[in-house]
Protein backbone atom coordinates (compact mmCIF):
# COMPACT_ATOMS: atom_id res chain seq x y z
CA UNK A 1 0.00 0.00 0.00
CA UNK A 2 2.94 2.69 0.94
CA UNK A 3 4.26 1.74 -2.38
CA UNK A 4 1.52 3.02 -4.18
CA UNK A 5 1.70 6.11 -2.41
CA UNK A 6 5.14 6.82 -2.79
CA UNK A 7 5.26 6.05 -6.48
CA UNK A 8 2.13 8.53 -6.64
CA UNK A 9 4.44 10.96 -4.76
CA UNK A 10 6.92 10.37 -7.10
CA UNK A 11 4.67 11.60 -10.32
CA UNK A 12 3.79 14.64 -8.60
CA UNK A 13 7.53 15.63 -9.08
CA UNK A 14 7.11 14.93 -12.74
CA UNK A 15 4.05 16.76 -12.63
CA UNK A 16 5.83 19.77 -10.77
CA UNK A 17 7.92 20.36 -13.54
CA UNK A 18 5.66 20.03 -16.77
CA UNK A 19 3.14 22.61 -14.93
CA UNK A 20 3.69 25.85 -15.85
CA UNK A 21 -0.19 27.71 -14.18
CA UNK A 22 0.82 28.82 -10.84
CA UNK A 23 -2.50 27.49 -9.69
CA UNK A 24 -1.75 23.99 -10.61
CA UNK A 25 1.36 24.33 -7.81
CA UNK A 26 -1.00 24.94 -5.10
CA UNK A 27 -3.02 21.87 -5.96
CA UNK A 28 -0.03 19.60 -6.27
CA UNK A 29 1.01 21.21 -2.69
CA UNK A 30 -2.56 19.72 -1.48
CA UNK A 31 -2.36 16.11 -3.55
CA UNK A 32 1.06 15.88 -1.93
CA UNK A 33 0.03 16.66 1.48
CA UNK A 34 -3.03 14.23 0.80
CA UNK A 35 -0.50 11.34 -0.43
CA UNK A 36 1.96 12.24 2.86
CA UNK A 37 -0.78 11.92 5.46
CA UNK A 38 -1.52 8.51 3.63
CA UNK A 39 2.06 6.98 3.67
CA UNK A 40 1.95 8.17 7.00
CA UNK A 41 -1.25 6.44 7.82
CA UNK A 42 -0.24 3.21 6.80
CA UNK A 43 3.43 3.30 7.68
CA UNK A 44 3.43 4.38 11.31
CA UNK A 45 0.62 2.36 12.88
CA UNK A 46 2.90 0.77 15.15
CA UNK A 47 3.74 4.06 17.52
CA UNK A 48 1.74 5.24 20.25
CA UNK A 49 -2.23 5.75 19.35
CA UNK A 50 -2.26 9.45 20.74
CA UNK A 51 1.12 10.01 18.94
CA UNK A 52 -0.31 8.75 15.97
CA UNK A 53 -3.69 10.86 16.03
CA UNK A 54 -1.53 13.86 16.77
CA UNK A 55 1.20 13.23 13.84
CA UNK A 56 -1.60 12.50 11.17
CA UNK A 57 -3.75 15.79 12.01
CA UNK A 58 -0.54 17.82 12.55
CA UNK A 59 0.28 16.78 8.51
CA UNK A 60 -3.28 17.06 6.94
CA UNK A 61 -4.04 20.09 8.62
CA UNK A 62 -0.98 21.73 8.03
CA UNK A 63 0.40 20.60 4.70
CA UNK A 64 -2.88 19.76 2.94
CA UNK A 65 -5.33 22.62 4.24
CA UNK A 66 -3.57 25.36 5.46
CA UNK A 67 -0.37 25.81 3.31
CA UNK A 68 -2.30 25.79 0.12
CA UNK A 69 -4.88 27.42 1.28
CA UNK A 70 -2.59 30.43 2.40
CA UNK A 71 -0.43 30.34 -0.96
CA UNK A 72 -3.80 30.39 -2.89
CA UNK A 73 -4.69 33.23 -0.81
CA UNK A 74 -0.94 34.86 -1.18
CA UNK A 75 -1.89 34.17 -5.08
CA UNK A 76 -4.85 35.83 -5.08
CA UNK A 77 -4.06 39.14 -3.23
CA UNK A 78 -1.18 39.54 -5.43
CA UNK A 79 -2.77 38.85 -8.46
CA UNK A 80 0.03 36.94 -10.12
CA UNK A 81 0.32 35.87 -14.09
CA UNK A 82 -1.33 32.53 -14.30
CA UNK A 83 1.82 31.55 -16.83
CA UNK A 84 5.18 30.77 -14.88
CA UNK A 85 8.40 31.84 -16.66
CA UNK A 86 11.18 30.08 -16.02
CA UNK A 87 14.98 30.29 -17.22
CA UNK A 88 15.25 26.67 -18.45
CA UNK A 89 12.28 25.32 -20.71
CA UNK A 90 9.98 22.84 -19.66
CA UNK A 91 11.23 20.20 -21.94
CA UNK A 92 15.09 19.99 -20.05
CA UNK A 93 12.92 20.24 -16.60
CA UNK A 94 11.07 16.65 -17.29
CA UNK A 95 14.46 15.24 -18.47
CA UNK A 96 16.02 16.59 -15.02
CA UNK A 97 13.30 15.31 -12.96
CA UNK A 98 13.74 11.88 -14.32
CA UNK A 99 17.78 12.00 -13.86
CA UNK A 100 16.85 13.04 -10.00
CA UNK A 101 14.97 9.82 -9.46
CA UNK A 102 17.74 7.73 -11.00
CA UNK A 103 20.36 9.12 -9.31
CA UNK A 104 18.38 9.30 -5.89
CA UNK A 105 17.46 5.50 -6.65
CA UNK A 106 21.05 4.47 -7.41
CA UNK A 107 22.37 6.56 -4.52
CA UNK A 108 19.64 4.25 -2.21
CA UNK A 109 20.15 1.09 -3.67
CA UNK A 110 24.19 1.47 -3.20
CA UNK A 111 23.06 1.99 0.76
CA UNK A 112 22.70 -0.88 2.45
CA UNK A 113 21.98 0.52 5.47
CA UNK A 114 19.58 -1.40 8.01
CA UNK A 115 18.90 1.34 9.99
CA UNK A 116 17.37 3.59 6.56
CA UNK A 117 14.34 2.43 4.80
CA UNK A 118 15.16 3.08 1.14
CA UNK A 119 12.14 3.51 -0.33
CA UNK A 120 11.28 6.26 1.42
CA UNK A 121 14.88 7.76 1.25
CA UNK A 122 15.08 7.32 -3.20
CA UNK A 123 11.48 9.94 -3.17
CA UNK A 124 13.08 11.87 -0.49
CA UNK A 125 16.28 12.43 -1.56
CA UNK A 126 14.86 13.30 -5.01
CA UNK A 127 12.38 15.26 -3.82
CA UNK A 128 14.80 17.65 -1.82
CA UNK A 129 17.12 17.86 -4.96
CA UNK A 130 14.00 18.46 -7.25
CA UNK A 131 13.22 21.59 -4.77
CA UNK A 132 16.60 22.97 -5.02
CA UNK A 133 16.16 23.04 -8.90
CA UNK A 134 12.71 24.30 -8.86
CA UNK A 135 13.70 27.02 -6.72
CA UNK A 136 16.76 28.09 -9.04
CA UNK A 137 14.84 27.82 -12.11
CA UNK A 138 11.81 30.35 -11.48
CA UNK A 139 11.68 33.82 -11.80
CA UNK A 140 9.43 34.31 -9.42
CA UNK A 141 9.10 34.18 -5.54
CA UNK A 142 5.90 32.87 -5.46
CA UNK A 143 7.56 29.69 -6.92
CA UNK A 144 10.39 29.99 -4.38
CA UNK A 145 8.25 29.37 -1.70
CA UNK A 146 6.62 26.39 -3.48
CA UNK A 147 10.02 25.16 -3.55
CA UNK A 148 10.86 25.15 -0.55
CA UNK A 149 7.81 23.48 0.65
CA UNK A 150 8.90 20.51 -1.76
CA UNK A 151 12.14 20.28 -0.24
CA UNK A 152 10.06 20.25 3.40
CA UNK A 153 7.95 17.35 1.79
CA UNK A 154 10.83 15.84 1.10
CA UNK A 155 12.75 16.34 4.16
CA UNK A 156 9.43 14.85 6.06
CA UNK A 157 9.81 12.24 4.14
CA UNK A 158 13.58 11.74 5.12
CA UNK A 159 12.57 11.78 9.15
CA UNK A 160 10.20 8.47 8.23
CA UNK A 161 12.96 7.18 6.29
CA UNK A 162 15.26 7.49 9.39
CA UNK A 163 12.92 4.97 11.62
CA UNK A 164 9.45 5.35 12.90
CA UNK A 165 10.61 6.27 16.55
CA UNK A 166 11.67 9.86 15.62
CA UNK A 167 9.85 11.56 13.31
CA UNK A 168 7.26 13.41 15.46
CA UNK A 169 10.04 15.34 17.21
CA UNK A 170 11.90 16.20 13.22
CA UNK A 171 8.86 16.99 11.83
CA UNK A 172 7.79 18.80 14.74
CA UNK A 173 11.23 21.27 14.34
CA UNK A 174 11.21 21.48 10.59
CA UNK A 175 7.58 22.01 10.26
CA UNK A 176 7.43 25.07 12.78
CA UNK A 177 10.28 26.16 10.82
CA UNK A 178 8.50 25.93 7.52
CA UNK A 179 5.06 27.38 8.84
CA UNK A 180 7.43 30.51 10.04
CA UNK A 181 9.17 30.86 6.82
CA UNK A 182 6.36 30.70 4.60
CA UNK A 183 4.35 33.18 6.53
CA UNK A 184 6.87 35.32 6.57
CA UNK A 185 7.38 34.89 2.69
CA UNK A 186 4.00 35.19 2.26
CA UNK A 187 4.49 39.15 4.08
CA UNK A 188 7.25 39.31 1.98
CA UNK A 189 5.85 38.44 -1.25
CA UNK A 190 2.91 40.92 -0.51
CA UNK A 191 5.28 43.82 0.26
CA UNK A 192 7.61 42.98 -3.01
CA UNK A 193 3.74 43.17 -4.69
CA UNK A 194 3.13 46.28 -3.36
CA UNK A 195 5.93 47.88 -4.12
CA UNK A 196 6.59 46.86 -7.71
CA UNK A 197 3.31 45.66 -8.62
CA UNK A 198 5.05 41.98 -9.60
CA UNK A 199 6.12 39.32 -7.87
CA UNK A 200 9.52 38.65 -9.96
CA UNK A 201 12.78 38.67 -8.08
CA UNK A 202 14.70 40.78 -10.99
CA UNK A 203 13.30 43.64 -9.59
CA UNK A 204 15.09 43.57 -5.92
CA UNK A 205 18.45 45.12 -7.82
CA UNK A 206 16.74 48.06 -8.08
CA UNK A 207 16.16 48.42 -4.04
CA UNK A 208 17.98 51.48 -2.88
CA UNK A 209 18.48 53.20 0.65
CA UNK B 1 -9.69 -20.37 -32.30
CA UNK B 2 -6.89 -18.24 -31.86
CA UNK B 3 -8.47 -16.25 -35.49
CA UNK B 4 -11.68 -15.55 -33.01
CA UNK B 5 -9.49 -13.07 -31.44
CA UNK B 6 -8.18 -11.47 -34.22
CA UNK B 7 -11.75 -11.21 -35.55
CA UNK B 8 -12.82 -9.21 -32.28
CA UNK B 9 -10.40 -6.79 -32.60
CA UNK B 10 -11.20 -6.16 -36.27
CA UNK B 11 -14.84 -5.56 -34.95
CA UNK B 12 -14.06 -3.28 -31.92
CA UNK B 13 -11.72 -1.06 -34.34
CA UNK B 14 -14.89 -0.93 -36.61
CA UNK B 15 -17.15 0.27 -33.62
CA UNK B 16 -14.82 2.70 -31.82
CA UNK B 17 -14.64 5.58 -34.17
CA UNK B 18 -18.66 5.39 -34.64
CA UNK B 19 -18.87 5.58 -30.39
CA UNK B 20 -16.49 8.12 -30.20
CA UNK B 21 -18.30 10.23 -32.32
CA UNK B 22 -21.57 9.52 -30.57
CA UNK B 23 -20.08 10.70 -27.11
CA UNK B 24 -18.21 13.89 -28.84
CA UNK B 25 -22.10 14.39 -30.56
CA UNK B 26 -23.69 13.83 -27.01
CA UNK B 27 -21.37 16.27 -24.90
CA UNK B 28 -21.57 18.65 -27.64
CA UNK B 29 -25.26 18.60 -27.31
CA UNK B 30 -25.52 17.59 -30.99
CA UNK B 31 -27.91 15.35 -32.38
CA UNK B 32 -25.84 11.31 -32.20
CA UNK B 33 -24.57 10.19 -35.47
CA UNK B 34 -25.33 6.64 -36.59
CA UNK B 35 -22.55 4.44 -34.91
CA UNK B 36 -22.17 3.23 -38.42
CA UNK B 37 -21.45 6.65 -39.89
CA UNK B 38 -18.01 6.32 -40.18
CA UNK B 39 -18.28 3.19 -42.13
CA UNK B 40 -20.76 4.90 -44.12
CA UNK B 41 -18.40 7.31 -44.83
CA UNK B 42 -15.61 4.44 -45.84
CA UNK B 43 -17.65 2.88 -48.27
CA UNK B 44 -18.48 6.32 -50.20
CA UNK B 45 -14.64 6.74 -50.03
CA UNK B 46 -14.27 3.73 -51.21
CA UNK B 47 -16.81 4.42 -54.45
CA UNK B 48 -14.31 6.82 -55.32
CA UNK B 49 -11.22 6.52 -57.55
CA UNK B 50 -8.06 8.02 -56.33
CA UNK B 51 -6.32 10.59 -58.05
CA UNK B 52 -2.55 11.23 -58.15
CA UNK B 53 -0.63 14.63 -58.90
CA UNK B 54 1.64 14.28 -62.00
CA UNK B 55 4.34 15.38 -59.68
CA UNK B 56 4.47 12.60 -57.22
CA UNK B 57 6.50 8.77 -57.47
CA UNK B 58 4.94 5.56 -56.88
CA UNK B 59 6.11 6.01 -52.98
CA UNK B 60 2.72 8.10 -52.63
CA UNK B 61 0.71 5.28 -54.26
CA UNK B 62 2.24 2.40 -52.20
CA UNK B 63 2.30 4.54 -48.88
CA UNK B 64 -1.21 3.80 -47.93
CA UNK B 65 -1.03 0.21 -48.30
CA UNK B 66 1.94 -0.37 -46.81
CA UNK B 67 0.69 1.30 -43.65
CA UNK B 68 -2.35 -0.53 -43.87
CA UNK B 69 -0.65 -3.61 -44.17
CA UNK B 70 1.98 -2.89 -41.64
CA UNK B 71 -1.13 -2.14 -39.02
CA UNK B 72 -3.00 -5.17 -40.31
CA UNK B 73 0.58 -7.68 -39.80
CA UNK B 74 0.73 -5.77 -35.79
CA UNK B 75 -2.30 -7.25 -34.93
CA UNK B 76 -1.18 -10.69 -35.54
CA UNK B 77 1.21 -10.68 -32.52
CA UNK B 78 -2.17 -9.52 -30.20
CA UNK B 79 -4.40 -11.62 -29.05
CA UNK B 80 -8.02 -11.38 -26.54
CA UNK B 81 -7.60 -12.27 -23.10
CA UNK B 82 -5.90 -15.95 -22.35
CA UNK B 83 -5.73 -16.92 -26.06
CA UNK B 84 -2.23 -17.50 -28.11
CA UNK B 85 -1.66 -15.34 -30.79
CA UNK B 86 -1.09 -16.12 -34.53
CA UNK B 87 2.91 -14.96 -34.72
CA UNK B 88 4.84 -15.07 -31.26
CA UNK B 89 8.58 -15.84 -30.51
CA UNK B 90 11.10 -13.87 -27.87
CA UNK B 91 11.34 -10.30 -28.18
CA UNK B 92 8.56 -9.83 -30.80
CA UNK B 93 7.37 -6.63 -28.98
CA UNK B 94 10.30 -4.98 -31.28
CA UNK B 95 8.88 -6.26 -34.45
CA UNK B 96 5.31 -5.28 -33.09
CA UNK B 97 6.58 -1.49 -32.17
CA UNK B 98 8.70 -1.38 -35.67
CA UNK B 99 6.35 -2.73 -37.59
CA UNK B 100 3.92 0.20 -36.77
CA UNK B 101 6.86 2.42 -36.85
CA UNK B 102 7.19 1.41 -41.04
CA UNK B 103 3.85 2.62 -41.78
CA UNK B 104 4.23 5.42 -39.89
CA UNK B 105 7.72 6.19 -41.85
CA UNK B 106 6.29 5.41 -45.58
CA UNK B 107 3.48 7.90 -44.50
CA UNK B 108 6.06 10.36 -43.31
CA UNK B 109 7.91 9.74 -46.88
CA UNK B 110 4.55 9.79 -48.98
CA UNK B 111 3.83 13.18 -47.75
CA UNK B 112 7.70 14.42 -48.25
CA UNK B 113 6.98 13.18 -51.96
CA UNK B 114 4.38 15.02 -52.62
CA UNK B 115 6.23 18.45 -52.57
CA UNK B 116 3.94 20.07 -50.89
CA UNK B 117 5.40 22.83 -48.17
CA UNK B 118 2.21 21.84 -45.63
CA UNK B 119 2.94 18.17 -45.47
CA UNK B 120 6.49 18.42 -45.22
CA UNK B 121 6.04 20.04 -42.46
CA UNK B 122 3.28 17.66 -40.90
CA UNK B 123 5.10 14.96 -41.99
CA UNK B 124 8.21 16.61 -39.80
CA UNK B 125 6.05 16.62 -36.33
CA UNK B 126 4.96 13.44 -36.82
CA UNK B 127 8.12 12.64 -37.05
CA UNK B 128 9.24 13.95 -34.12
CA UNK B 129 6.21 13.22 -31.98
CA UNK B 130 6.58 9.65 -32.79
CA UNK B 131 10.23 9.73 -32.00
CA UNK B 132 9.20 11.39 -28.38
CA UNK B 133 6.76 9.01 -27.62
CA UNK B 134 8.55 6.03 -28.43
CA UNK B 135 10.45 5.45 -25.24
CA UNK B 136 7.29 5.42 -23.61
CA UNK B 137 6.01 2.03 -25.22
CA UNK B 138 9.38 0.55 -24.57
CA UNK B 139 10.34 1.46 -20.74
CA UNK B 140 6.84 0.06 -20.02
CA UNK B 141 7.05 -3.07 -21.93
CA UNK B 142 10.71 -3.59 -20.10
CA UNK B 143 8.72 -3.32 -16.74
CA UNK B 144 6.81 -5.58 -18.02
CA UNK B 145 9.42 -7.95 -18.75
CA UNK B 146 11.42 -7.37 -15.87
CA UNK B 147 8.22 -8.36 -13.90
CA UNK B 148 7.30 -11.63 -15.18
CA UNK B 149 11.03 -13.08 -16.76
CA UNK B 150 9.31 -13.08 -20.09
CA UNK B 151 10.34 -11.45 -23.41
CA UNK B 152 7.60 -12.28 -25.80
CA UNK B 153 3.61 -10.52 -25.69
CA UNK B 154 1.85 -14.01 -24.97
CA UNK B 155 3.77 -14.73 -22.12
CA UNK B 156 4.07 -11.15 -20.62
CA UNK B 157 0.54 -10.78 -20.36
CA UNK B 158 -0.55 -14.22 -19.47
CA UNK B 159 1.87 -14.32 -16.69
CA UNK B 160 1.87 -11.27 -15.53
CA UNK B 161 -1.79 -11.68 -12.58
CA UNK B 162 0.30 -14.33 -11.29
CA UNK B 163 3.02 -13.37 -9.10
CA UNK B 164 1.37 -10.53 -7.13
CA UNK B 165 -1.03 -8.01 -6.87
CA UNK B 166 1.27 -5.15 -7.56
CA UNK B 167 0.66 -6.03 -10.93
CA UNK B 168 -2.33 -4.18 -11.10
CA UNK B 169 -0.16 -1.05 -10.09
CA UNK B 170 1.74 -1.43 -12.93
CA UNK B 171 -1.46 -2.26 -14.96
CA UNK B 172 -2.67 0.85 -13.93
CA UNK B 173 0.69 3.25 -15.10
CA UNK B 174 0.93 1.42 -18.14
CA UNK B 175 -2.73 1.59 -19.17
CA UNK B 176 -2.35 5.81 -18.39
CA UNK B 177 0.80 6.11 -20.39
CA UNK B 178 -0.64 3.61 -23.51
CA UNK B 179 -3.64 5.84 -23.72
CA UNK B 180 -1.98 9.00 -23.70
CA UNK B 181 0.75 7.13 -26.46
CA UNK B 182 -2.41 6.07 -28.86
CA UNK B 183 -3.86 9.70 -28.87
CA UNK B 184 -0.26 10.92 -29.52
CA UNK B 185 0.30 8.21 -32.47
CA UNK B 186 -3.31 8.59 -33.70
CA UNK B 187 -2.92 12.62 -33.81
CA UNK B 188 -5.93 12.97 -31.24
CA UNK B 189 -6.71 15.96 -29.16
CA UNK B 190 -4.01 17.28 -26.72
CA UNK B 191 -1.08 16.60 -29.51
CA UNK B 192 -3.59 17.43 -32.60
CA UNK B 193 -6.85 18.50 -33.39
CA UNK B 194 -8.78 16.32 -35.83
CA UNK B 195 -11.33 18.63 -36.57
CA UNK B 196 -8.83 21.54 -36.98
CA UNK B 197 -9.01 23.19 -40.76
CA UNK B 198 -5.76 25.68 -40.28
CA UNK B 199 -3.16 23.84 -42.20
CA UNK B 200 -0.19 25.36 -40.10
CA UNK B 201 -1.95 23.79 -37.03
CA UNK B 202 -1.98 20.73 -38.05
CA UNK B 203 -0.18 17.29 -38.00
CA UNK B 204 -1.52 14.03 -38.90
CA UNK B 205 -4.32 16.04 -41.43
CA UNK B 206 -2.07 18.01 -42.90
CA UNK B 207 0.22 14.83 -43.99
CA UNK B 208 -2.65 13.20 -45.90
CA UNK B 209 -4.04 16.53 -47.48
CA UNK B 210 -3.14 15.20 -50.87
CA UNK B 211 -4.66 11.51 -50.80
CA UNK B 212 -8.30 11.18 -51.76
CA UNK B 213 -11.02 8.24 -52.54
CA UNK B 214 -9.57 4.58 -52.25
CA UNK B 215 -6.31 5.80 -50.74
CA UNK B 216 -7.77 8.39 -48.06
CA UNK B 217 -10.35 5.31 -47.00
CA UNK B 218 -7.39 3.01 -46.59
CA UNK B 219 -5.68 5.53 -44.20
CA UNK B 220 -8.96 5.95 -42.14
CA UNK B 221 -9.39 1.97 -41.95
CA UNK B 222 -5.38 1.87 -40.38
CA UNK B 223 -5.93 4.60 -37.72
CA UNK B 224 -8.87 2.64 -36.65
CA UNK B 225 -6.89 -0.72 -36.38
CA UNK B 226 -4.22 1.60 -34.25
CA UNK B 227 -6.88 3.00 -31.87
CA UNK B 228 -7.93 -0.97 -31.67
CA UNK B 229 -4.53 -2.86 -30.99
CA UNK B 230 -3.87 0.08 -28.30
CA UNK B 231 -7.47 -0.41 -26.46
CA UNK B 232 -6.58 -4.37 -26.93
CA UNK B 233 -3.01 -4.03 -24.97
CA UNK B 234 -4.43 -2.11 -22.70
CA UNK B 235 -7.62 -4.19 -21.81
CA UNK B 236 -4.62 -7.14 -21.49
CA UNK B 237 -3.50 -5.66 -18.62
CA UNK B 238 -7.22 -5.55 -17.37
CA UNK B 239 -9.05 -9.00 -18.32
CA UNK B 240 -8.68 -11.91 -15.75
CA UNK B 241 -7.39 -14.96 -17.74
CA UNK B 242 -8.43 -17.40 -15.45
CA UNK B 243 -11.89 -17.21 -16.74
CA UNK B 244 -13.92 -18.65 -19.19
CA UNK B 245 -12.93 -17.31 -22.34
CA UNK B 246 -16.42 -16.36 -23.71
CA UNK B 247 -16.70 -14.05 -20.40
CA UNK B 248 -13.27 -12.24 -21.80
CA UNK B 249 -14.61 -11.59 -24.94
CA UNK B 250 -17.27 -9.56 -23.44
CA UNK B 251 -14.83 -7.88 -21.57
CA UNK B 252 -12.69 -7.32 -23.88
CA UNK B 253 -15.72 -5.59 -26.14
CA UNK B 254 -16.53 -3.52 -22.95
CA UNK B 255 -13.54 -2.22 -22.48
CA UNK B 256 -12.78 -1.07 -25.60
CA UNK B 257 -15.82 0.55 -25.71
CA UNK B 258 -15.80 2.15 -23.04
CA UNK B 259 -11.84 3.08 -24.02
CA UNK B 260 -13.90 5.03 -27.33
CA UNK B 261 -16.17 6.83 -24.74
CA UNK B 262 -12.66 7.89 -22.79
CA UNK B 263 -11.56 9.03 -25.96
CA UNK B 264 -14.63 10.59 -26.95
CA UNK B 265 -14.78 12.51 -23.27
CA UNK B 266 -11.14 13.39 -23.22
CA UNK B 267 -11.69 14.65 -26.81
CA UNK B 268 -14.51 16.97 -25.67
CA UNK B 269 -13.32 18.31 -22.06
CA UNK B 270 -9.61 18.94 -23.34
CA UNK B 271 -8.04 21.60 -25.35
CA UNK B 272 -5.05 21.27 -27.91
CA UNK B 273 -1.62 21.75 -26.72
CA UNK B 274 0.24 25.04 -27.99
CA UNK B 275 2.18 23.18 -30.52
CA UNK B 276 5.48 24.46 -28.90
CA UNK B 277 4.33 22.80 -25.86
CA UNK B 278 3.43 19.04 -27.58
CA UNK B 279 6.86 18.07 -27.02
CA UNK B 280 7.34 18.19 -23.20
CA UNK B 281 4.12 17.21 -23.20
CA UNK B 282 4.73 13.79 -24.76
CA UNK B 283 8.17 13.47 -22.77
CA UNK B 284 6.23 13.10 -19.96
CA UNK B 285 4.59 10.09 -20.95
CA UNK B 286 8.21 8.37 -20.55
CA UNK B 287 9.22 10.12 -17.64
CA UNK B 288 6.13 8.26 -16.08
CA UNK B 289 6.70 5.38 -17.92
CA UNK B 290 10.84 5.34 -15.64
CA UNK B 291 8.97 5.94 -12.70
CA UNK B 292 6.73 3.14 -13.19
CA UNK B 293 9.65 0.97 -14.44
CA UNK B 294 11.78 2.17 -10.77
CA UNK B 295 9.05 0.92 -9.14
CA UNK B 296 8.83 -2.68 -10.52
CA UNK B 297 12.46 -2.89 -10.15
CA UNK B 298 11.79 -2.90 -6.58
CA UNK B 299 8.24 -4.62 -6.23
CA UNK B 300 9.89 -7.44 -8.11
CA UNK B 301 12.92 -7.22 -5.73
CA UNK B 302 15.85 -6.87 -8.80
CA UNK B 303 17.02 -4.28 -6.79
CA UNK B 304 16.23 -4.71 -3.36
CA UNK B 305 15.70 -1.47 -1.07
CA UNK B 306 14.64 -2.10 2.78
Amino acid sequence: MIDIFIILYSMTLIYFALAERVSKYVILLFIQGVLLFCVLFFSLYKIEIFDFIFILLETILVKAIILPWFMNKVRRQNQLKRENDTYIPVFYSIIIVVICLLVSFFLSSKLQDTQIHSKYFTVAFASVIFGIYFIIIHRNIFSHVVGYLIIENGIFLISLALGSKMPMMVNLAVLLDVLMGVLVLGIFVNRIGNTFESVEIGHLTQLKD
Amino acid sequence: MEVLSIFLILLTALLIPGITGMTKAKIAGRKMPSVFQPIKDIIRLFKKGAIYSTSTSFIYKVAPLVYLSSVSVSILFLSVGSKISLISFHGDFLLFAYLLAIGKFFMIISAMDTGSSFEGMGANREALYSMLVEPAFFIIIASLALFTDYTSLNELFSNMHISSNFSYVIGIAASYVLLNTAMTENSRMPVDDPKTHLELTMIHEVMILDNSGFDLAIIHISSWLKFSIYGTLISKFIIVTTLPFYIQAVYFIIIQMILAIVIGFLESFRARNKMEKNPQWIIMLSAIAIVAFLSTLIISQKIILN
